[in-house]
């Protein structure tokens, strides 16, 4: 509970309290005007006053006595004290001070007694209970914070397994690169390039300096399908569009790699004459809007491993966002497969 | 003249395989090059060449399938760029293979074994058995074991949805009526042509379970059970209104798993 709310609750429960008890009293002795419920709101609200202020001050705690001794003592002295004021105050100019006059010494013994019965308890009462909430508040942020370390955790072990290159890519793209290299191709050094830049995105990394962005992903599926136009320049064809957007949008590594390696693997790979793949980054509100899509084959059944990326990129998506995202995945007839994520436009990760 | 074919995707590959064949052996002639397996079998019944070297992995159909359609007309040799295939085949030196990226001395032991064979018999030796063997291995490392993503029509759109998102499966004809619900929870249906008989091997048995002859439920999705008369009862959902009835004799089986 944020502390301003807390002091309001304090300042309508005393207030409450305090003029009832009064009022009570007015009741019983049958005063017209509620003088009492006026004076003993007043008690009240000095005592919650001290109360309040003792909480706070002083700021180092001096003699080394607890804090919680020095705000019920406060109180404990508000109440006499106000009280005395009060009813001097109250004693009209010409009448005897209220301390010779009985019927008044008798009202201001009455209320004195009953707010230094009730006043100090009471604000024993709220210290135990703020310190009940305190340890409570304490564990609900131990608590959040150990889910999300939790959740990061799992995610980098889900991002592991996503994160293995598949060997026959890796050799495939070796044998291209040692082909060029031999007949000195000054194309080799391109896709060494473009292998490399994809290499870092693909092995896992341990431990990271700065977020991972979108934009970062982005620079990766880019080099990632280089490489593979490289390998296959009659059979692919691809645009990346939209991405100045999404600079610093924090996204995961390897969740749209996941999706654009889907798309090559079982849209491209497979079929003999290929086909293009578009991806789209585009920013609405807070919501980030990512398609990938192919015009591949699909032909179900002969595609390899199908689905097990998918399913560690789903599983990813909720330990992440939770129900702020959404993957939707659908094919394209004739031919082709789309895949649409939707991810919140945070520059932090939740 | 000896006379062979390449088959592989990947022009690189192909033109570095021709320059290495060519330093090696320099009789051999090349007559042919492929993009896939259907063209190289087109090819090699045009060409009619004694040796054939197939990458595994090429779209459509693979290099193995072509050799099983080749079958012992030509001597094979297979090129993977990585053999997590075949290696009881290839390590009995039965069929003769090269990785990517191919080592000279690796191409050259290849040559020299191809020579003797073409020298020895008319006929190559590599046999249908092991090939259909390599075939199965090739197929095999594909199977899930369980479905983990549906294909459903809804109009001219054809979704993929993952099972796990399914609340239920029930019957309806011949069709299966499914209701899934999004990341957003908003809830939808769809047909899907797979009789509900047929579907009920192909769930996690963990987490889908039959209630009744027409309906096969998702555990997680189910809010509670209420019991009903006769070792029936009734599922309710969590976020909808919607029930499903427990017949008798799913109820006992489905007691057990909660």
């Amino acid at each position: 509970m944020n502390t301003n709310r807390r002091l309001w609750l304090h300042i309508r429960f005393t207030a409450l309290f305090s003029s009832g008890l009064g009022y009570v009293v007015d009741l019983i002795f049958n005063y017209g005007v509620p003088w009492f419920a006026f004076r003993t709101l007043a008690v009240g609200m000095t005592a919650l006053f001290a109360f309040e202020v003792f909480a706070k001050w002083p700021v180092k705690n001096m003699l080394g006595i607890p804090r919680w001794v020095l705000q019920v003592l406060a109180v404990g002295c508000a109440v006499p004290l106000t009280t005395l004021v009060l009813w001097s105050f109250a004693t009209p100019l010409k009448e005897w001070p209220f301390w010779q006059s009985g019927d008044r010494l008798m009202e201001f013994g009455f209320v004195t007694f009953i707010g230094l019965l009730v006043a100090p308890w009471m604000a024993l009462g709220v210290l135990v209970r703020q310190k009940d909430a305190f340890a409570r508040e304490q564990e609900v942020a131990f608590e959040l914070t150990r889910s999300q370390l939790e959740r990061r955790e799992q995610d980098a072990r889900l991002q592991l397994m996503q994160a293995q290159v598949s060997p026959h890519f890796l050799f495939n793209t070796l044998a291209n690169v040692q082909a060029l290299v031999d007949t000195g191709s000054p194309r080799a050094g391109l896709i060494l390039r473009a292998l490399t830049k994809y290499l870092r995105s693909a092995v896992p990394r341990i431990s990271q300096d700065s977020l991972p962005t979108l934009h970062q992903e982005l620079v990766s599926v880019r080099a990632y399908l280089d490489l593979m136009q490289m390998r296959m320049p009659d059979r692919l064809e691809y645009s990346v569009t939209g991405e100045t957007a999404t600079e610093h949008i924090f996204c995961p590594p390897l969740f749209l790699m996941t999706l654009v390696e889907n798309a090559v693997r079982h849209g491209i790979d497979p079929s003999e004459t290929g086909g293009r793949i578009d991806v789209d980054v585009r920013r609405t509100g807070s919501c980030c809007h990512i398609s990938v899509k192919d015009t591949g084959a699909w032909n179900g059944g002969k595609t390899h491993g199908t689905g097990s990326g998918l399913k560690t990129l789903r599983t990813r998506l909720k330990l992440t966002y939770g129900k702020k995202a959404a993957l939707r995945l659908q094919y394209i007839e004739p031919n082709g497969f789309l895949a649409e994520l939707e991810i919140p436009a945070e520059h932090e990760p939740a | 003249m000896t006379t062979a074919l390449i088959a592989d995707d990947e022009p690189l590959l192909r033109e570095a395989l021709m320059r290495q064949l060519a330093k090696a052996w320099p009789k051999l002639e090349i007559v042919a090059q492929a993009r896939n397996g259907r063209e190289a079998i087109e090819l090699f019944e045009l060409h009619k060449p004694d040796i054939c070297f197939l990458d595994i992995q090429m779209p459509g159909m693979s290099g193995v399938e072509a050799a099983q359609v080749i079958g012992r007309r030509a001597h094979i040799v297979f090129v993977t760029a990585y053999d997590q295939f075949a290696v009881q085949a290839f390590a009995a030196g039965v069929l003769d293979y090269l990785v990517k990226p191919v080592e000279p001395a690796r191409l050259n032991e290849t040559i020299e074994r191809l020579k003797d064979r073409l020298a020895m018999t008319a006929r190559a030796i590599n046999s249908k058995k092991l090939i259909e063997e390599l075939n199965c291995q090739l197929q095999n490392s594909s199977s899930p074991e369980y479905l983990s993503w549906l294909r459903v029509r809804i109009g001219i759109k054809v979704h993929v949805i993952a099972v796990e998102d399914i609340d239920y499966f029930q019957s309806e004809d011949k069709y299966t009526r499914l209701c899934w619900r999004s990341a957003t929870e908003t809830f939808s249906e769809g047909l899907l042509r797979t009789p509900i008989k047929g579907l009920l091997p192909q769930l996690d048995p963990n987490q889908f379970v039959q209630i009744h002859r027409s309906a096969i439920v998702n555990l997680s999705s189910i809010s509670h059970v209420i019991r009903g008369q006769n070792d029936t009862g009734t599922a309710y959902f969590t976020g909808c209104n919607k029930t499903l009835p427990i017949s008798r004799a799913h109820f006992s089986q489905f007691r057990t798993l909660l």
